[in-house]
């Protein structure tokens, strides 16, 4: 069922590891979304918790809705697509590979968001980044899927990159709600068990935007 | 547009809202604690209403439109994802000016309100989509796949919201089981206003599908002459 997925996998990271455009844009743009939340909310105070985790999240959307477009986009500039939809394989694992390209792109940009994150608002590497996992990768699984479903537009659509964000955030807004509060608790050093409300609800948003992607897919990539 | 069903559809707008109007103006008493600006809440509740209606049919109008491909679901989409925000946004309005004098503020982050912004904005992402869009299949199908995640993602919007925070009254049933609205008088009120609207609802759609329908039509037409005449020119 999944013929072609470790193809194309393998073809946008060969890609990326060549280019590395991604990865300089994301990472930077992330940094700089912290960076600027950092200026504005200042880096000390009671709130530090909340602030970091607000930060993290704010930079995780931004750099997810531009890692999806890129992963897409590549396919759309050189006429690729075309080439990958006449091929023998099922536009569900064309998302299946997408999404894990965009998860890729997202983890290597939060893992820097991360890395500043502890440098800027004095957190210890231990136990509270080991259990902010959990939080973030169910997040941007996630954002992933969303992401990958709705980038397909740009390119299509006037504007179509920049109407991607207008789509994805009210649609991300409840899991943006459970990973800002699990992280900032987790970041407070709260025990994983006093946020498994939240991550159960990021689970099932996982479980359903993957699910409708998965099925949604094959509606929204084709040529024109 | 002079069509028995349009023209039904008008008359029981018209005499259903002029009941409803009468119902929320003379017959209704007024709420002993809140006072005469609770009055509001019989249009704002049908406002939601329609509002959440509206949204069901964006979805499963689009998923028709998925499945069948005949371009009227996806006229029908649209119809009601532009209802739909009108009404969304009349919710968020008649809300606000219930919610200075009750409870001081226009706007404030309680769970039902930031769920019908989160709504508010999903409808604004779609018709948004949609105005910078040409009027294409591609895009047609892109918007009834936004549809249906958008329809999939309320039931998460909601219990994440809630758990974020809560204080809007409770109006049909609270916790213990209890109405919000004592007086029976008040139940009928609501009933016809809640009847008055979804009415209304019905008769735009089908005018704005009729609309939209024209629309496909005259585009349609176009082409059709354009090609004419550019064989014309060619012979």
């Amino acid at each position: 069922m999944l013929e072609g997925f470790g193809p194309i996998l393998r073809k946008d990271l060969r890609l990326e590891v060549r280019t590395g455009e991604s990865t300089v844009v994301l990472v930077s743009i992330s940094v700089l979304i912290l960076v600027v939340m950092v200026l504005a909310f200042g880096p000390a105070g009671a709130r530090r918790a909340e602030v970091a985790a607000g930060a993290l999240w704010t930079a995780l959307i931004f750099a997810g809705t531009m890692g999806a477009t890129r992963a897409l986009l590549s396919e759309r500039e050189s006429g690729c697509l075309r080439g990958l939809l006449l091929s023998p394989v099922e536009p569900a694992t064309i998302y299946a590979a997408k999404l894990s390209v965009a998860m890729i792109f997202m983890a290597q940009a939060g893992i820097a968001v991360l890395v500043v994150l502890v440098l800027f608002f004095n957190l210890d590497f231990g136990g509270a980044l080991l259990r902010l996992l959990p939080v973030f990768l169910l997040g941007i699984v996630g954002l992933a899927a969303l992401c990958t479903l709705l980038a397909t537009v740009s390119g299509r659509v006037r504007a179509g990159a920049m109407l991607l964000p207008v789509m994805v955030v009210p649609l991300f807004a409840p899991a943006l709600i459970a990973g800002s509060k699990a992280s900032a608790a987790v970041l407070a050093g709260q025990p994983l068990g006093a946020v498994i409300t939240w991550l159960k609800l990021l689970g099932a948003f996982d479980v359903l935007f993957v699910t409708a992607g998965y099925l949604l897919f094959e509606h929204v990539i084709f040529e024109d | 547009m002079k069509n028995p069903i349009s023209i039904g559809l008008a008359a029981a707008t018209c005499l259903s809202m002029v009941a409803a109007l009468f119902m929320v103006f003379v017959y209704v008493p007024t709420e002993a604690e809140q006072g005469i600006v609770q009055r509001i809440f019989y249009f704002h509740l049908p406002c939601a209403w329609v509002a959440f209606l509206g949204f069901g049919i964006v979805a499963l109008a689009g998923g028709l439109y998925l499945w069948l491909g005949h371009k009227v679901w996806d006229d029908l989409s649209y119809a009601a994802a532009e209802l739909g925000m009108l009404f969304c946004t009349l919710v968020l309005v008649t809300g606000s000016i219930w919610a200075k004098p009750i409870w001081g503020v226009w706007w404030t982050w309680d769970s039902r309100l930031t769920t019908t912004f989160i709504l508010w904005l999903l409808y604004g992402s779609y018709l948004l989509l949609r105005a910078f869009a040409d009027d294409t299949d591609g895009i047609a199908r892109f918007a009834a796949v936004l549809g249906i995640v958008g329809v999939l993602d309320i039931p998460i919007i909601i219990i994440s919201v809630r758990l974020w925070r809560t204080i809007h009254p409770a109006v049909l049933l609270t916790r213990q089981g209890e109405h919000g609205l004592q007086d029976l008088r008040m139940v009928a009120t609501l009933l016809v206003s809640l009847a008055a609207f979804t009415i209304m609802f019905v008769w735009l759609l089908w005018m704005r599908v009729a609309t939209l329908r024209l629309r496909t039509r005259i585009v349609r037409l176009r082409r059709t002459l354009a090609l004419r005449e550019l064989a014309e020119a060619h012979r």
